[in-house]
């Protein structure tokens, strides 16, 4: 049992969940009030990391933070160190995948918000913020929940980006996913089948608290 | 207090018009659907925005405003309440107050419209005409430079209408500022408003008394000939003792079906034009039992078989539509003199008010 | 929601830990060594105290990820021309020195109905009958296990024959899974791995002369920024313990210079 993977896998998961959801409540919101004529085309490009394989992601994002990439040149004057293969690169990889993960439910959750009731919070004296906080987050939280834990098991079962990108280290880029795969290849069956337990049972679990909670909360508004 | 709007705009709308609310006062904004009667509330309110917009509340300029800085009172047609929040918490969250002060001045607007027994029911519990009084106490709490009210009733059934008609007009005196009424009811408009202004494609056909309006010609023309008729003024005389109230008129006597009105009340009657017939004599042995008498002003042919008559009755006007026919075969003319002729059941209930 | 917090907080506090194992040298090894180097590295450890982080891989996938910055302190390769050409480039302090050799051998499943040949006989035989299935080596553009399997091939003439019946391992650990597996008919993978328990319990294997294919001199350099720790590796390496090792897994070993 890969303890150290397991860590690692669950903190990349964690913290890619606490820093891109924010970020897909408030586009997903933009969105889904956007009457521009290219939201197809902006909702294309967010969709595209669901339809592209891991491996041209893997390429481009290594492209974009590689060794010799303006934006890797940047952070390895600034930190020392490559951003690719690093945990840190692996984050960022890891937040870009999994945009359509976070953003599209979440969207999908703010239009099922009726406009008239934006009117209606405006009318009364709130702020678009205001709005966001008081009226759109608590209707459109179980799409916000979703959109978390889609993004969380994806996290922990990506497996090509984190390769191409990642480099399979140990304690800094290698995931659980990478770990199974890896005793696989070294003939260790027992092992890759008791992570591979590990990882399903983990999954099972978010996934099912997830819908439990929100269909209590879900009762609750209806 | 006077709110001022001044609309001009080409798309998505064509909006091209003007007008004056004062401050206590309720108009009426009546015309037919697509005429852009929402738009002008949703203009007013910061909604929509015309490509030029200049609207004055209160003394101040609301132009370029965002709506949630504007102190605008909105009444959504199907209510638009919070569905996660409690009918206190419906009201509670447009109140500037804080704490205490705030829980206190929710429930003072919840018992003025009647439903502090259902503080803590969501939107989800509540009957329709419940829902639309939380909609109207959530646009008070606001405490609004401008009332807006849109097509409030019309989601709603005519017993219930009704009950909320008689809970506006009670709290008129809570009302301190401009109201506007949309509706596409001309008895609602009558009912409740003071002022009365039509509008069609965009434009404001005419505004003015609803005595006024309903005899403009340019009103009857988008409103409809169905809907085209005069308001008389009578006064309670006696109730009778079979179901009818006696009412007073200059031109004549008027029974109604029984309105409960104190003696000696002024009330205003809504008589629809093709309920009106003409008699160049006092009729006799005839089942209606009121008879108005009247000068012929004026005669307008219509485009199909009917004309429409316009009388002096009492120093009031009526409006009578009858066939060309009857014209011809009456012998009318401008200054005829001849009875107009009503049943006393064709006069509804909800035409005739204070 | 309340059992849950403090449940996410335990587990965020517990993952966080994981930068302190960052001082450890990190070494990228051919998988060829997977079996080899994990027995030196557990006796180092147990001597020395100190961890090592070892990942296995192709040779040419090792100095893709180096030439793209990959933060390795220490490169094992399978043969010479990988780190030669990372030395030109100048990634490499030096040209390193060669470590071991290797061997290829035909590798069949123990219960499969291929038996192996050193000469590749029974292989040649399966294909003329048609009886071949398919058959694995390691990717002969990144593996140097792969591309001297390849050569053997072309040597004794297969090459075009069975090259639609070939089954490409990412690495010749890999190639080697596959050959054991089942669902080949066999392979031809390097005699480091078929030596391993994991992998003699389930196979068995004939030696494939040297000379049918270039050597696989397999040479190792300490990348340019490399720490002490990784010296002190790469040195024991070259200790007679680690040659000891290499040997028991059948890896020549290089003349004392």
């Amino acid at each position: 049992m890969d303890w150290q993977a397991l860590r690692l896998s669950l903190l990349l998961a964690s913290l890619t969940v606490v820093i891109l959801v924010p970020i897909a409540i408030f586009s997903g919101r933009r969105l889904a009030l956007s009457k521009r004529k290219s939201l197809p085309i902006i909702e294309a490009m967010i969709a595209l990391p669901l339809v592209l394989p891991p491996t041209v992601l893997g390429f481009y994002l290594l492209s974009a933070f590689g060794r010799s990439s303006p934006l890797g040149q940047i952070w390895q004057s600034v930190f020392g160190h490559t951003l690719a293969f690093s945990f840190e690169g692996l984050l960022l990889a890891s937040i870009i995948v999994n945009i359509p993960f976070a953003v599209q439910p979440i969207q999908r959750g703010f239009e099922a918000v009726p406009q008239e009731l934006r009117e209606a919070a405006a009318c009364s004296g709130m702020s678009p913020l205001m709005s966001l906080w008081k009226i759109e987050l608590p209707l459109a939280w179980p799409a916000v929940l979703t959109g978390a834990v889609l993004t969380f098991a994806h996290t922990l079962g990506e497996f090509g980006v984190v390769l191409m990108v990642g480099g399979a280290i140990p304690g800094e880029t290698k995931t659980i996913a990478i770990s199974i795969y890896d005793k696989v290849q070294s003939f260790n069956s027992s092992s890759a089948a008791q992570m591979s337990a590990v990882l399903l049972a983990v999954s099972i679990t978010t996934i099912t608290l997830t819908f439990l909670m929100s269909r209590k909360i879900g009762r609750r508004l209806s | 207090m006077t709110l001022s709007v001044r609309l001009k705009a080409d798309l998505p709308i064509a909006l091209d018009l003007s007008f004056e609310v004062k401050a206590g006062e309720m108009l009426a904004l009546v015309g037919p659907s697509g005429s852009g009667k929402s738009t002008v509330l949703r203009s007013i309110a910061g909604l929509f925005h015309p490509a030029q917009s200049e609207v004055t509340a209160n003394g101040a300029s609301w132009s370029g405003l965002p709506t949630h800085q504007r102190r605008v009172g909105m009444v959504f047609q199907s209510y638009a309440l919070f569905p996660h929040l409690t009918t206190l918490g419906n009201i509670s969250i447009a109140l500037k107050e804080t704490g205490e002060a705030r829980t206190i001045e929710a429930r003072r607007l919840l018992k003025l419209v009647g439903l502090s027994d259902v503080a803590n029911r969501l939107p989800a519990e509540l009957s329709g005409g419940q829902q639309q009084r939380v909609a109207i106490a959530r646009a008070l709490a606001r405490k609004p430079d401008v009332l807006l009210l849109d097509e409030p009733f019309s989601a709603v059934d005519r017993p219930t209408r009704e009950i909320l008609y008689k809970e506006i007009e009670a709290l008129r005196s809570e009302l301190s500022m401009p109201v506007i009424l949309v509706t596409h009811d001309m008895d609602e408009a009558q009912r409740l408003a003071d002022r009365m202004a039509v509008i069609d494609k965009g434009r404001l056909v005419c505004q003015g008394s609803l005595a006024e309006v309903a005899l403009d010609p340019r009103a009857m023309r988008v409103l409809g000939l169905r809907e085209t008729g005069a308001v008389l003024t009578a006064r309670v005389k006696a109730q009778e003792t079979d179901g009818l109230t006696r009412l007073e008129h200059p031109a004549g006597v008027l029974f109604v079906p029984q309105i409960r009105e104190e003696i000696g009340t002024e009330v205003k009657l809504r008589l629809l034009a093709h309920d009106v017939m003409l008699a160049s004599q006092r009729p006799s042995e005839i089942s209606a039992l009121n008879v108005i008498e009247g000068t012929v002003l004026s005669i307008t042919p219509g485009d199909g078989p009917g004309a429409m008559v316009r009388l002096d009755a009492g120093g009031e006007i009526l409006l009578a539509r009858i066939t060309r026919r009857s014209v011809a075969a009456l012998g009318l003319n401008e200054g005829s003199k001849c009875f107009a002729v009503l049943k006393s059941l064709a006069i509804a209930r909800d035409r005739v008010h204070r | 929601m309340k059992p849950l917090a403090p449940a996410f907080l335990g587990i965020a506090l517990w993952t966080m830990p994981y930068a302190a194992m960052a001082e450890a040298p990190l070494i990228a090894a051919a998988s060829v060594l997977k079996f080899a180097l994990e027995d030196i590295a557990q006796v180092y450890q147990d001597e020395t105290d100190q961890d090592l982080r070892i990942v296995y891989g192709s040779s040419g996938n090792f100095a893709a990820q180096i030439r793209e910055g990959a933060p390795f302190d220490l490169f094992l390769a399978a043969d010479e021309d990988f780190i030669l050409s990372l030395a030109k480039d100048g990634l490499t302090r030096d040209e390193g020195v060669i470590y071991a050799s290797g061997r290829l051998v035909m590798l069949t499943p123990k219960d499969g109905k291929l038996a192996p040949s050193e000469d590749l006989s029974t292989l040649q035989a399966a294909l003329e009958n048609g009886t071949i299935g398919r058959f694995a080596i390691a990717s002969p553009v990144h593996a140097p296990y792969g591309m001297r399997a390849k050569e053997v091939l072309e040597h004794v003439g297969l090459w075009d024959r069975i090259e639609a019946h070939l089954v490409f391992g990412e690495n010749v650990s890999q190639a080697t899974q596959f050959a054991v597996s089942g669902s080949t008919d066999g392979g031809i993978v390097a005699y480091a791995l078929a030596l391993a328990p994991e992998i003699k319990s389930q196979s068995d294997y004939a030696l494939i002369p040297a000379d049918w294919h270039a050597p696989l001199n397999q040479r190792m350099a300490l990348l340019a920024d490399a720490s002490a720790e990784a010296q002190a590796i790469f040195e024991y390496l070259q200790g007679d313990v680690a040659k000891e090792i290499f040997a028991s897994y059948g890896f020549g070993l290089p003349e004392v210079k």
